[in-house]
C-alpha cells in the first residue's frame, strides 16, 4: 500500500485499522509543525516537547474515532489535540510545583523573544507576519491574554486571578480580542483562511 | 439570549464547563448572531497557531516516538492480557471443554454420569437392606419379659398377656387381651406404660366381636417401664388418661 499518495483523512482511517506505515506517514507530514508548536508551549523545553510529541502520536494511534473533514481542516484538528495534550502536561507540572505563579516578567521576556522571532520569520511566513501585524493592534492586556491563554495554557479564571480582574471582564476581553484580531486579519488577507 | 451569546468565545476556546456546552449548542441552533460569528472567530482562534517559529526536529525523535507507541505501550497491554488469562482460568477450562465436547456428547456424558450415580445409590441402598436382613436373620426375636394383665371393675372378666420382645436392637411390646367388654362409638382401650408415676401412651385398640384385641408397640430406644395400665378412653389420641383404668399388670 502506498501511503504517500493517501489523504490525511485516509491515513487516519488506516490508523484505525492498525496500519503502522500510515502513522509513520502522518509523522513525516506533521512532526515539524507539532514539534515547533509544542516547543513554544513548553517555552523551549526539548524534553517536555518530546514527551508531548510522543503523546500526540500515541493519541493518533489509539484513536477509535475516524477524523471527519466536517470538523474542519485536519491540521487544525491535529493542533487542537497537540494543544490540549500540552496544556495537560503544563498543568500537571504546575500542580507539582504547588502554586500558579504570575509570570508577567516571564511573559515580557516571551514577548521580546517573539518580537525577535517575528523579525526572523517575516520573509519566511507571510501568514505569520500578518498574524503578528494583527496582534500589534491589540492592547497590551489583550496581547497578554492571548499569550497566557493560547500558549501558556492558563484557564480564564486563572488569568482573572493573575490580572486581578473579575472573570466577566476577562471573558469580554477575550471576545473583544478575538473580534479585533479577526477584523485586522480580514483587512490584511481579505478573509480568515487557514492554509499552508 | 444576551447571556448565552457571551458564551460564544468560551465555547470556541473550549473553556465552557461541560454542563453549559449542551445548552449553548441548543442556543447556537437558533441564534443568527452567534451563527454568523462562530466560523470566523473560530478560524481566528485557530490562526493563532501560526505564531510559531518552525524548528528542526531531531532525527532521533521518530524512533523514540515509534518505540514509545509500539514497545512501551504494548507492554502494559500484554501484562493486562496475562492477568486476564489468570482471572479467566475457569472460563478457559469451559472453553476447552466446549471445544472438546459437542453438545451431544455433553448430553450423553451427563446421562451416563447421572446413571452411574443412580446405580451407586441403589447399590448402597441394597447393601443396607441386605445388612438389615442379615441382622434380622442373625438375631432371632427373643422374649425379654412377660406380663400378666388382669381386668378390674367393668372389665373384671378380662385377662391378657404382654410380652417385651427384643429383635436385634429393636424392642417392642406385644399386648394380647381376651374377654374385653365391647366399646361404644368412639371409645377405645388405651395402653399406658408407667414409670415413676409417668405415663407414656403405647397405642389404642378396639377388641373384636369376641372381645379379643392385639396391639404391638415399638419402644423408643432405651425406653423402659415398670408397669402396664389399660384405660377405657372416651375418644382416641389422648396423651394423658381421661377414662377409668380397666386392666393392669398384677
Amino acid at each position: 500500500m502506498v501511503v504517500k499518495s493517501k489523504s490525511d483523512e485516509e491515513l487516519i482511517e488506516l490508523i484505525v485499522q492498525n496500519h503502522r506505515p500510515a502513522l509513520e506517514e502522518l509523522y513525516d507530514r506533521y512532526v515539524k509543525l507539532i514539534y515547533s508548536f509544542s516547543l513554544k508551549m513548553t517555552k523551549g523545553d526539548t524534553e517536555k516537547t518530546k514527551e508531548i510529541v510522543q503523546l500526540v502520536f500515541l493519541r493518533l494511534w489509539t484513536t477509535k474515532r475516524t477524523y471527519s473533514s466536517e470538523k474542519g481542516k485536519f491540521v487544525n484538528w491535529l493542533l487542537s489535540i497537540t494543544r490540549n495534550i500540552a496544556i495537560d502536561h503544563i498543568r500537571k507540572e504546575q500542580k507539582h510545583q504547588g502554586t500558579v505563579q504570575l509570570e508577567i516578567n516571564e511573559w515580557q521576556q516571551m514577548q521580546d523573544q517573539q518580537t525577535d522571532d517575528v523579525l526572523q520569520q517575516v520573509s519566511k511566513n507571510l501568514l505569520k507576519q500578518q498574524l503578528q501585524e494583527a496582534k500589534r493592534h491589540l492592547s497590551e492586556p489583550q496581547q497578554r491574554l492571548i499569550d497566557l491563554l493560547y500558549w501558556g495554557g492558563y484557564s480564564l479564571s486563572e488569568i482573572a486571578e493573575l490580572e486581578q480582574k473579575p472573570l466577566g471582564t476577562i471573558k469580554s476581553r477575550l471576545h473583544q480580542t478575538l473580534k479585533k484580531l479577526r477584523n485586522y486579519f480580514n483587512e490584511e488577507t481579505g478573509g480568515v483562511r487557514h492554509g499552508k | 439570549m444576551e447571556n448565552k451569546c457571551e458564551n460564544l468565545s468560551l465555547y470556541i476556546i473550549d473553556e465552557l464547563p461541560e454542563h453549559e456546552k449542551e445548552p449553548f449548542e441548543r442556543h447556537l441552533k437558533t441564534c443568527i448572531h452567534c451563527q454568523s460569528e462562530i466560523d470566523s472567530l473560530q478560524a481566528t482562534w485557530q490562526m493563532l497557531s501560526y505564531d510559531v517559529e518552525e524548528t528542526d526536529v531531531p532525527e532521533s525523535l521518530k524512533a523514540e516516538v515509534m518505540d514509545f507507541i509500539f514497545i512501551e505501550n504494548e507492554t502494559p497491554l500484554q501484562a493486562q492480557e496475562v492477568s486476564n488469562n489468570k482471572q479467566s482460568f475457569l472460563e478457559r477450562l469451559k472453553l476447552i471443554l466446549t471445544i472438546q465436547f459437542s453438545p451431544l456428547s455433553i448430553g450423553v456424558t451427563a446421562v451416563l454420569v447421572i446413571g452411574l450415580i443412580g446405580l451407586l445409590w441403589i447399590n448402597l441402598h441394597l447393601r443396607d437392606t441386605i445388612t438389615a436382613l442379615e441382622n434380622k436373620a442373625g438375631s432371632p426375636t427373643k422374649i425379654v419379659k412377660s406380663f400378666n394383665l388382669k381386668g378390674q371393675d367393668l372389665a373384671g372378666l378380662a385377662n391378657g398377656n404382654a410380652y417385651l420382645l427384643k429383635e436385634g436392637s429393636d424392642t417392642s411390646l406385644v399386648v394380647k387381651l381376651n374377654n374385653m367388654p365391647k366399646t361404644n362409638a368412639d371409645e377405645v382401650y388405651q395402653v399406658w406404660l408407667l414409670k415413676n408415676g409417668n405415663r407414656q401412651n403405647a397405642g389404642t385398640l378396639k377388641p373384636d366381636q369376641n372381645g379379643n384385641g392385639l396391639i404391638t408397640y415399638r419402644l423408643p430406644k432405651d425406653h423402659s417401664f415398670d408397669e402396664i395400665g389399660i384405660t377405657l378412653e372416651p375418644n382416641p389420641d389422648n396423651t394423658q388418661p381421661q377414662g377409668q383404668k380397666v386392666m393392669g399388670t398384677s
